[in-house]
């Protein structure tokens, strides 16, 4: 499936959900989704997972999205047991498998055929995890996964995107970003 | 609190109090019903393991062991960002493994993070500059290198220390250190 049509997909349903793009998902969500309460991890690349962990736990009221890539996940894949440990109910983790560290030049990842991370979070406890190869399957199963008990973790099937954040650079500084999200969540937790 | 011998170890309990009262002098609020007083994100380190025995029974802190420094300091941002109170306890071989997302988070992303670093095999009689050892040596040079405040405790007359180098990661938005010099009681 192409990642830009997943993140419009999650946009049309996330409601008021937290959202954590990092690396390739970050330009296309900034486009698609401008006004979300978001923020882009790129200046750490492999922290997707673990700064939604602390949102979630932080505001368990809301859902968290994190929309990570594979070779993020390899580079910090202790988080995936983090996160089964604090089991946050309210937290999706959407890993966007396209096989490449696109931003760097589209280098294969390790052992890049043959890596199961639904089955790796199943493994480290992850309430449910799935696989999930196709546009349409992901439309109809979206909804379950952004409300299911978390933390629910979901592979899907990628295409390479479009833009990366070397290729369109652009948003707001990280430190406007943090600063901003969180004066957000202050208002609107009342 | 009274000077102590330089040979006396911090109480867990008193380690944990400071946290208390640097978390209390930064909330606005109470917390909710539910609602911890603030995190402590912990790789475990052999100094403060008496704190973090300690913490495991406490019922206004909530402790969360991260499987590496790099996510605590991220998971820190998290909860910053969320509006809750956080700091990490981590040992000086964390500091050095997780200093590219303390850089990251704490110095681009302005996000206060806060952390108690135990320097593991520090020699008691020494600065920990002067320490022939690497792992010691070398922690207050690398804070020196990224800008960040830093202080050392070693006695129950330091401990001060925590609540205002927490605020001061506040004011600041971005990383302060006490490094925790001395086996915690």
């Amino acid at each position: 499936m192409r990642p830009e049509d997943a993140l419009r997909a999650i946009d049309e349903v996330r409601e008021d959900a937290i959202v954590v793009p990092t690396m390739t998902t970050v330009p296309a969500w900034r486009t698609i989704a401008p006004d979300a309460p978001s923020v882009a991890c790129v200046v750490v690349m492999s922290g997707a997972s673990s700064l939604g962990l602390g949102l979630a736990i932080a505001q368990p009221q809301r859902r968290v999205i994190v929309l990570d890539g594979d070779g993020s996940l390899l580079m910090q894949l202790g988080s995936l047991a983090t996160v089964a440990g604090a089991a946050p109910a309210n937290y999706t983790h959407l890993l966007f498998a396209n096989g490449v560290y696109q931003t760097s030049g589209s280098q294969a990842i390790p052992a890049r055929s043959g890596i199961d991370f639904a089955g790796m979070a199943a493994a480290a406890g992850y309430a449910s995890t799935t696989r999930i190869e196709t546009l349409e399957e992901f439309r109809i199963r979206l909804p379950e996964l952004l409300s299911a008990t978390g933390p629910v973790f979901a592979e899907l099937a990628t295409e390479e995107a479009e833009l990366t954040p070397m290729t369109a650079p652009g948003g707001e500084p990280l430190r406007v970003q943090v600063a901003q999200l969180r004066e957000r969540l202050a208002r609107e937790s009342g | 609190m009274s000077p102590v011998g330089t040979n006396e170890r911090i109480p867990a309990e008193l380690m944990v109090a400071a946290l208390k009262d640097a978390f209390r002098a930064q909330r606005t609020a109470p917390p909710l019903a539910g609602e911890p007083l603030g995190w402590i994100l912990s790789v475990p380190d052999t100094h403060q393991r008496s704190v973090i025995a300690e913490l495991e029974g406490d019922d206004e802190l909530r402790l969360l062991t991260c499987s590496t420094e790099d996510e605590a300091n991220a998971i820190a941002a998290g909860l910053h960002i969320g509006g809750a109170e956080v700091a990490l306890m981590i040992q000086h071989a964390g500091l050095y493994a997780s200093v590219n997302t303390m850089r990251g988070v704490g110095l681009d992303g302005g996000v206060p993070l806060f952390a108690l670093v135990g320097l593991l095999s520090r020699e008691p009689e020494l600065a920990p500059r002067d320490s022939p050892r690497s792992m010691v040596r070398f922690a207050e040079p690398l804070l020196d290198t990224f800008a960040v405040p830093h202080t050392l405790l070693e006695t129950r007359d330091d401990l001060h220390r925590i609540p205002e180098y927490y605020a001061l990661s506040r004011e600041r938005s971005g990383p302060a250190v006490v490094l925790v010099g001395r086996e915690t009681a």
